[in-house]
This record gives structure tokens, C-alpha cells and sequence, in this order.
């Protein structure tokens, strides 16, 4: 919802035509280099400049979750973030899970325990998800749910998702036990 | 978003306040969970983006034995959280940052920014109340310090002048059997807004203190009932007195779209209840 009194469309970038700053950064292992407008958002910045379409655009507020990424380690929202704060940072996004091709064992937990229909939310999901359990390798069920309090999804109901995040922790757990 | 900003990132305290000295319509950015909302929406403008982030005071947070913790201005509220001497000696204040929007928007927000949003409903700010906390605010005239209970003037309202620059809040040691509870109505479980929101205390010498958010124009300690309870004695029957007692201290507004005026009322009043029956529950434990 936009400002009543300004009509802009808040949710299109804009370029704000500030002379540009130089920004450098991790993205999904690779070292960026860009000049960028110093008011675009680290939102805009993956899928404007980066063309990494995997993050999905929501609600612009940090309620949906769908913006989620990871930021030295942390889940965070990219839509309340500026580029420019990301000076330094390793970034993870959705395109960064999968290694050579093949799904890491969380999204392939979300297809098995059907942990997604339309699809909007699971970048977010696997973010905050990914986030949860490189900190805790073994969570409760009220810890994967805290841990996605803050990823709406409208379609799937989040019990498959949860079921999906607590098969992925056990894949894990035994995947590093077994070397 | 309309807003043309250049951005700032300073190292030191000096080089943060003389830029607020010189450059009008900047905005400061810590955690921007709040700010970047506002600018997106249209609902603020600036010319200046000033991110406090890299200055080592503000990322200061420390305990120290007898004066208690100085919690920096860049400090994220899941930092807070994660704080174990905190949650030991300061329960209610790690409930309240447990409590404050979403995992992801946690390790973004602050806590100096969750009070110098000033929003009525603000989860740090009854916790920090109840602990009597100072805020720290720079300017290039140099550094004071005022109360918390001083500081909301209004919603999204305080006393910060547009020079100011909070570096961070302090909250005195607390002694051993000092306990308290922060507690909070939503809609839903999970990440929302409260309708209602209390923060008790009791101390070693048994003194009550009490704090709300949400039920008025700004989040507030109760000192006169306060006062009307250290002439009582604390006990479980206490709790419909002070059920019935502090409706008589909050205002709601009328046109909130959260809930009426007359839930927040009843709301207030059982959880203020259940509140000071769980601490005397706690007692010698």
C-alpha cells in the first residue's frame, strides 16, 4: 500500500539517479563488483542487477518472509536492506543451495514431503530453514516453527514444510555422522 | 521509493554527530526494519542515509558487576536474545525481545531503534521501563543521559532532537532474587503486533514495579499504582485488586484495527493478574 497522497508505484524500482557507490560483495560464492544506486535494496539489487529471480518480492515490509536470504550467516529480510549495507557480506540466496546441480537435501526434503504448491514462498522458506539449522543441527518442532514465524504461505499449510525442515535435519544429521 | 539519499557510514562517534550537525534531512539507520519501511512507502523522505553500524560504541555490549549492562544502539534485538546472563538476570527483557516480529527481522532490528521508533506497542520498551533504564543520546554539544520513562512524548514521538544520536541504553545490576515477566496479547502466535503488553517486576526488597505497552499514546510505567501496591502486601489475592486497578491507568484508542478499547481493558487487567501470580509463584525459586 502506497502512501495515499503519493500514487508511485512503491513496489517498481526506481532508479534514484544519486551518483552511484561501489559496492562489493559474496553472492553465492562469487565476488561481485558493481557500482549501484545507493538507494536500491538488497531485494532489488539480487533481482534487478544480479537477475537472481530466485528471491521473491512480498509484502516490502519484512512480514511475508519471501525476500529471505542470508547474510553473514544470518536469515534476514533483503527487502529492508540496502544494497550498499551489504558492503563485505557473504550472501546465500536460493540459487545458492544446490551444488553441482543437484538439490541439497532440504529442497529435496520439500518435494518429497510436498512442503510447496505455488512455490512463492519456498525460496524464503529454505532460506529462514537453512539459517535454522546450520545454527541448530537437531531442532524441536516449536523451533523450526519460530525459526518460519515469519515466512507466510498461503497455499501449502506449513505442516508439510515443518515436516519437510525436521526429514531434512535428520538427513543431515546422518549424512555427517556417516562421513 | 521517492526518497534521494546518499549514504554515510562513519567509524566514529564525532564523525556521525558533526554530519548530523551539518546535514539536514538525514535519517539514521540501524537495524531499518522500521526506516526502510517508511522510505519505501513514501511516508518519510531524507536526503541523508547516516548508518550508525560501524561505530565501535554503538556495538558495544557489556556487563559490568554492580552497574549492570550498556546495550549499544547497534546491537541486534536476536543479539539480545541470545545474551544468557541477560535472560538470567533481566527475564523480562529477553521475552520482550523473544517477542518483538520475526526471526529474519530480529537479526536486523535494534533495540535503541525498537525505542526511538517510539511506537505505543514497542516490546522493549515496558521491559526496559520496569528496570528503570537510561538512554545515552550524542550531539555535538556532547553526550547526556535521561530516563526511559522520560523519553516517549507521544506515538512515534520523543524527546530526540533532530541532532541527536542515542548511543545506546544502560540498565542497572540487579540483585540476586530480582525477577520478572514480560507478557503480551496477539492475534495470532507467532510473528504480530500485541494488543496489549506488561512488564512486572518484583526485587529483593519485594517492591512491585510494573510497565505497559500498547494501551496508550506511549508505552508507560505505573508509579502511582505503583505506589498504592508497596502499601499492600503481595500476595495471590492481590491479583483481582490489581486486575480491577490498573484499568483505571491505560487509555486505548478507539479506532485501533488490532481490537477494541474493551478487550485491551479486560485484556490489561488479566494480564496484569496473571503476572504478578506467576512471580509470586517464582518466589525463592
Amino acid at each position: 500500500m502506497c502512501d495515499h497522497e503519493v500514487k508511485t508505484n512503491c513496489f517498481e524500482y526506481i532508479d534514484s539517479q544519486m551518483p552511484p557507490v561501489p559496492l562489493e560483495l559474496n553472492v553465492n560464492g562469487e565476488s561481485i563488483y558493481e557500482l549501484i544506486d545507493p538507494a536500491m535494496t538488497l531485494l532489488d539489487f539480487l533481482r534487478v542487477s544480479l537477475k537472481l529471480f530466485g528471491t521473491k518480492e512480498g509484502c516490502r515490509e519484512g512480514e511475508c518472509g519471501a525476500c529471505t536470504v542470508i547474510m553473514n550467516g544470518r536469515a534476514v529480510p533483503s527487502c529492508l536492506i540496502l544494497a550498499i549495507e551489504a558492503q563485505g557480506a557473504d550472501i546465500i540466496t536460493v540459487e545458492g543451495l544446490s551444488k553441482n546441480g543437484e538439490l541439497s537435501i532440504l529442497q529435496q526434503e520439500f518435494i518429497k514431503e510436498d512442503g510447496l504448491q505455488c512455490g512463492f514462498c519456498t525460496p524464503g522458506m529454505l532460506m529462514s530453514a537453512k539459517a535454522l539449522l546450520d545454527r541448530n543441527p537437531n531442532p524441536t518442532v516449536d523451533e523450526v516453527k519460530e525459526a518460519i514465524a515469519g515466512n507466510l504461505c498461503r497455499c501449502t499449510g506449513y505442516k508439510s514444510i515443518i515436516n519437510a525442515i525436521l526429514s531434512a535435519a535428520k538427513r543431515e544429521r546422518e549424512a555427517l555422522s556417516n562421513g | 521509493m521517492l526518497s534521494k539519499f546518499d549514504y554515510y557510514k562513519p567509524v566514529s562517534l564525532e564523525k556521525a554527530t558533526e554530519y548530523l550537525n551539518e546535514n539536514s534531512e538525514t535519517k539514521i539507520l540501524a537495524g531499518g526494519t522500521d526506516l526502510l519501511i517508511s522510505l519505501q512507502k513514501n511516508k518519510e523522505r531524507c536526503k541523508h542515509i547516516l548508518d550508525i553500524k560501524a561505530i565501535p560504541e554503538l556495538n558495544r555490549f557489556t556487563y559490568t558487576e554492580g552497574r549492570g549492562y550498556f546495550i549499544g544502539a547497534a546491537i541486534t534485538v536476536n543479539q539480545i536474545s541470545e545474551e544468557k546472563l541477560l535472560r538470567e538476570k533481566y527475564p523480562a527483557i529477553s521475552q520482550g525481545a523473544d517477542a518483538l516480529g520475526s526471526y529474519q527481522v530480529r537479526n536486523r532490528a535494534t533495540m535503541v531503534g525498537n525505542i526511538c521508533n517510539a511506537s505505543p506497542g514497542a516490546d522493549l520498551a515496558a521491559p526496559l521501563l520496569v528496570y528503570d533504564a537510561k538512554v545515552h543520546i550524542a550531539s555535538s554539544e556532547g553526550i547526556r543521559a535521561t530516563d526511559l520513562c522520560d523519553f516517549f512524548t507521544g506515538v512515534k514521538k520523543t524527546i530526540l532532537k533532530p541532532k541527536d544520536l542515542v548511543i545506546g541504553i544502560s540498565i542497572p545490576d540487579v540483585e540476586r532474587g530480582d525477577r520478572s515477566v514480560y507478557l503480551r496479547k496477539s492475534r495470532i502466535k507467532g510473528a504480530d503486533l500485541c494488543n496489549v503488553a506488561i512488564a512486572l517486576r518484583i526485587n529483593p526488597e519485594n517492591k512491585l514495579s510494573i510497565a505497559l505497552g500498547a494501551v496508550s499514546t506511549i508505552p508507560m510505567r505505573l508509579f502511582e499504582l505503583e505506589r498504592k501496591i508497596a502499601e499492600r502486601e503481595l500476595t495471590p489475592e492481590l491479583g483481582d485488586w490489581l486486575a480491577a486497578e490498573i484499568k483505571t491507568y491505560i487509555n486505548p484508542r478507539r479506532d485501533s484495527i488490532r481490537s477494541s478499547p474493551e478487550y485491551r481493558y479486560l485484556i490489561t487487567g488479566v494480564l496484569a493478574k496473571r503476572g504478578l501470580l506467576k512471580l509470586i509463584d517464582k518466589e525463592g525459586a
